[in-house]
């Protein structure tokens, strides 16, 4: 098992180095004159240049790229064009609250999504059925940025309930948490009615049946644990998708984090900022990736002995059940 | 037919699937018969209903589309069609239990084997865990597998392996009645005769009946003292062992007989029932095998033949045979 | 001759065997019905809007819904309904572009990467692992700040970040086909590369591939939304519903209609495609009906 994170963690550095390339080129063909904008309209022409040929950027492409690189080896992710600050102080001081947004949105999805879809596929065609199935379908088409204006307009605006901006305490992350699980609440239904529908179908829950067993235990222990594996491939792409959320939603709700940080230094053309952030997040979700398939061989012992062969077959499987439902 | 003694009664099961495209008509009215510690075969192609009349007797059928339309099921005295699902689980896995055909699909993929050996223990006998553990470990070895995989999953055993595992949970709490449904029709041939033997070696021992579901003739010469052919939902024949072999009466069992290859006529050709079993969900009227009959009369097109006791306990439903009681 | 006749016969067939099944699937016909009056709505946009969407109105701005105007004015006292309704233009646009674009790109590389297997595999997979690293919106977001706001590069980043999704779930299928008899067949009686993807492995790949288009078409447009709604994509005075919203967002306090309208036609077209989109699975998949 040990092996196989080790693997795992090797396979990332290249897929890591990638990102950094591609932010990196994707920032490098962007216009603009870093250092004119540092120095202001006032500042002469020698002086741009000499800020320019000092912070390297009159080096060609690949030498900047590698002094980057280089740079980041040192935990060094840059400095900001208009603060003047490391990149890192400014992400770190902004991560935490995203994290939090994104793991109790995540959080959130799964505790009332996946408990939804597992008593819709138990009573299928049922009434409570239909009205899930119809409600999650509406859940995910919402636009969770509308859905915060909607939240923000009942319950701060008209209702005076609660408070439409900031992270000051738990009351703060009602509308934020609800706006961005939405999507993925609606996600974890519909996924978990389908992969039970599919268990639900199996020989070996007839035999479990043949047993005698009840149908609570059937369902909780014989069929929930089968139709774990494509619940859990869509944990990784939800937190992604939570992580997306709460970039927009910290617009809207004035929440200091790190989504919010990128899109300002986005407007405010601060690209090492925008680097660091796209990096920061990109190495968040491959480490979550890992952590998922490790999950996956606690879940199912056959892609646990095919971890411990080192087969590739696990690819195929993790594959074919995230084929099923890619909604992002 | 009706017998005191039976610990199986099955009068006028009638099981229909209800779905878009029409009642499927699965089961139409069978009757059996099965003493304590007897086997009976239940023969027929695939789509005779042997499989939706086991389920039947353990009140599995998928509902919807799958219903009990009428008849009784009369096991030990009670009526399990009219017993409250909470009964019927206690039934389940204690008084009757199942094996299924398939064993690479039967055994649930993320539990241990002796998990799921141990569950049917805990569920009926007031065991504490390690107990229930310990009595799984001896019915593993009971199967002819060694106690120390108890902690192994599922993939790592082999088909027959497999299978020899559904038999222990099958008999874990020593059923009175096992329904075996083609439990060899899987494995590869010398897998099957290993598993038959361990069946038929473990029912002597423990003295226990069975509905033996196959299509293998050979199968049921071995192992069963009762048969029934079934046919598109019907008993179209039911005797004793002898009665069947030795006195073919219904001209599909003798088609049956005539599809097999014997050594002892081996110049001969094959000679095997033409066409193929009728849809379900739309039988022909009259007796359900005339449009594949070699001797179907009229008679057979118009009306269903009724069940005439040729000898005694030997049932045949044919036109060729009513003479005698409808001239 | 008589071989393509039949394979035409049964290919119609599938298809209208596929229609039969949709038809029955009331959810999936609303959905359909509803897309094709956005489709009407956004064609014949010029005749069916009362006003011409960039009209500026100083003398009536927050007007609330009236007869006059249905959905409200905003702050330049332009009619919000017709804003609305050019508005599905622009998002069919993008929805549709964008993602054929990118369903496109990601299926070639997903058919070949899957195909060839070996090195050709291993560099387009470990690119389309690069893409995947970087959650879709966020990734996105960097496109877009990168090329700049605007309607062309808010498709072009939808679009490029498409594209895993599909390399991934092409590559996925083509992998078991390759296996399947009638390719080994094919490569038999010398049949080259390009003609078997195209002839066997493509048209097998065609119904996953269809399902996940029409659902994705729905996450573009949100995509895209959320782009322009950061200011990120479609720029005003473009009525596109993201930046509509952003526009509104101002002004919510006070006039909170200005926020309803926008997002709803989003909610309304991305539910309609969800609707098909689900029919369409399930008809294209009969083994899922019982």
């Amino acid at each position: 098992m040990l092996k196989f994170i080790l693997k795992r963690l090797l396979v990332m550095i290249p897929v890591l180095l990638g990102v950094t390339f591609i932010v990196f080129s994707m920032m490098y063909i962007t216009d603009g004159d870093p250092a004119r904008m540092m120095l202001g309209d006032l500042a002469t022409d020698e002086e741009v240049e000499a800020l320019r040929e000092d912070m390297g950027l009159n080096d060609p492409f690949f030498t900047r790229y590698f002094n980057y690189l280089g740079d980041l080896l040192h935990g060094d992710l840059g400095t900001s064009y208009s603060t003047r600050q490391p990149v890192s102080t400014a992400i770190m001081e902004r991560l935490p609250a995203t994290i939090k947004l994104a793991f109790f949105s995540c959080l959130f999805a799964i505790v009332i999504g996946v408990p939804i879809g597992i008593i819709s596929a138990v009573r299928q065609y049922s009434i409570i059925d239909s009205i899930s199935r119809i409600v999650s379908l509406i859940g995910i088409s919402l636009p969770n940025f509308w859905l915060a204006l909607l939240l923000m307009l009942l319950f701060s605006v008209q209702l005076g309930w609660l408070p439409p901006s900031g992270l000051y305490g738990p009351e703060y992350y009602i509308m934020p948490v609800i706006s961005i699980s939405a999507v993925s609440l609606a996600t974890f239904a519909r996924t978990t009615r389908s992969s039970m529908l599919e268990v639900i179908r199996q020989d070996y829950i007839r035999t479990a049946r043949a047993k005698g067993q009840t149908e609570w235990v059937v369902v909780t222990k014989h069929a929930l644990r089968n139709a774990l594996i494509p619940i859990i491939t869509i944990v990784g792409v939800q937190f992604a998708t939570a992580l997306g959320g709460a970039v927009v939603n910290e617009q809207i709700f004035g929440i200091s984090g790190l989504g919010k940080l990128m899109v300002d230094s986005i407007k405010a053309r601060d690209f090492p900022v925008v680097q660091g952030g796209v990096l920061v997040i990109a190495i968040m979700f491959s480490f979550l990736n890992l952590f998922i398939d490790v999950l996956y061989a606690f879940v199912d012992p056959r892609i646990k002995s095919q971890y411990m062969r080192g087969s590739k077959k696990k690819k195929a499987v993790a594959a074919s059940a995230a084929a099923g439902e890619a909604q992002e | 037919m009706s017998n005191n003694e039976n610990l199986l009664s099955i009068r006028d099961l009638t099981i229909h699937y209800f779905t878009d495209d029409g009642v499927v008509k699965a089961v139409n009215g069978i009757n059996l018969d099965i003493a304590r510690g007897e086997t009976l075969g239940l023969v027929g192609e695939t789509g005779a209903g042997k499989t939706t009349t086991a389920l039947g007797i353990m009140r599995l059928i998928p509902d919807p589309p799958g219903k009990i339309v009428g008849g009784e099921v009369i096991f030990d005295g009670t009526d399990l069609i009219k017993e409250s699902e909470k009964k019927m689980r206690h039934h389940r896995g204690f008084d009757f239990s199942m094996i299924f055909q398939d064993p690479m699909t039967s055994l649930n993929p993320v539990l241990t084997v002796g998990d799921q050996i141990a569950e049917v223990i805990r569920l009926h006998d007031k065991v504490s865990r390690a107990e229930a553990n310990k009595k799984a470990a001896d019915m593993l070895e009971l199967v002819g597998i060694p106690a120390e995989r108890i902690n192994e999953y599922p993939h790592q055993f082999s088909g027959g392996m497999k299978q020899r595992v559904v038999i222990a949970i099958a008999l874990a709490c020593n059923p009175q009645l096992i329904i075996a449904d083609e439990p060899t029709t899987a494995l590869d041939v010398t897998i099957q005769a290993q598993v038959l033997a361990l069946m038929s070696e473990l029912r002597e021992k423990f003295g226990t009946a069975m509905l033996l579901i196959t299509h293998d003739l050979g199968v049921v010469a071995e192992i069963c003292d009762k048969v029934a052919i079934m046919y598109a939902g019907q008993i179209l024949e039911y005797g004793t062992l002898e009665d069947i072999y030795n006195n073919v009466c219904h001209p599909y069992t003798k088609g049956l007989f005539g599809s097999l290859p014997s050594l002892n006529s081996r110049v001969k050709r094959l000679s095997p029932i033409s066409g193929l079993m009728p849809d379900p969900a739309n039988l022909p009227e009259g007796c359900p095998f005339h449009p594949r009959c070699p001797q179907k009369c009229e008679k057979c097109t118009v009306k269903e033949p009724p069940n005439v006791e040729v000898t005694p306990g030997h049932f045949v439903r044919c036109h060729l045979f009513d003479n005698g009681k409808e001239g | 001759m008589k071989t393509g006749t039949a394979k035409k016969q049964k290919k119609r067939s599938q298809a209208s065997e596929t229609w039969k099944r949709l038809r029955k699937n009331r959810l999936a016909v609303v959905g359909l019905v509803i897309l094709a009056l956005i489709f009407l709505l956004a064609i014949f946009a010029d005749v069916i809007a009362p006003y011409p969407y960039d009209q500026q109105d100083y003398s009536s701005t927050f007007q609330t819904p009236s007869a006059q105007h249905l959905f409200g004015t905003d702050n330049f006292g332009r009619d919000i309904l017709s804003r609305v309704i050019y508005g599905a233009r622009i998002s069919l646009q993008i929805g549709f572009i964008s993602l054929l674009g990118g369903a496109f790109v990601g299926c070639v590389l997903g058919a070949i990467a899957g195909y060839f297997g070996g090195a050709v595999d291993t560099i387009i997979m470990r690119f389309n692992d690069i893409l995947m690293a970087i959650p879709r919106i966020v990734l996105a977001i960097s496109i877009a700040s990168a090329l700049g706001p605007g309607l062309t590069n808010a498709m072009i980043a939808v679009a490029i970040s498409s594209i895993p999704n599909f390399a991934r779930v092409v590559r996925a299928s083509t992998l078991t086909i390759k296996d399947q008899e009638y390719v080994e067949a094919a490569h038999c009686i010398g049949a080259n590369n390009f003609h078997i993807i195209k002839r066997h492995v493509f048209p097998n790949v065609l119904a996953p591939i269809i399902v996940q288009a029409t659902l994705g078409i729905g996450t573009a447009i949100i995509l895209a939304a959320s782009l322009s709604f950061l200011g990120l994509g479609v720029t005003p005075p473009d009525p596109e519903w993201g930046s509509m919203l952003s526009e509104a967002r101002t002004y919510m306090r006070d006039y909170p209609y200005m926020v309803i309208f926008p997002g709803l036609a989003i909610m309304v077209t991305v539910l309609a495609l969800n609707l098909f989109g689900d029919g369409l699975r399930d008809a294209l998949d009969p083994k899922l009906k019982k």
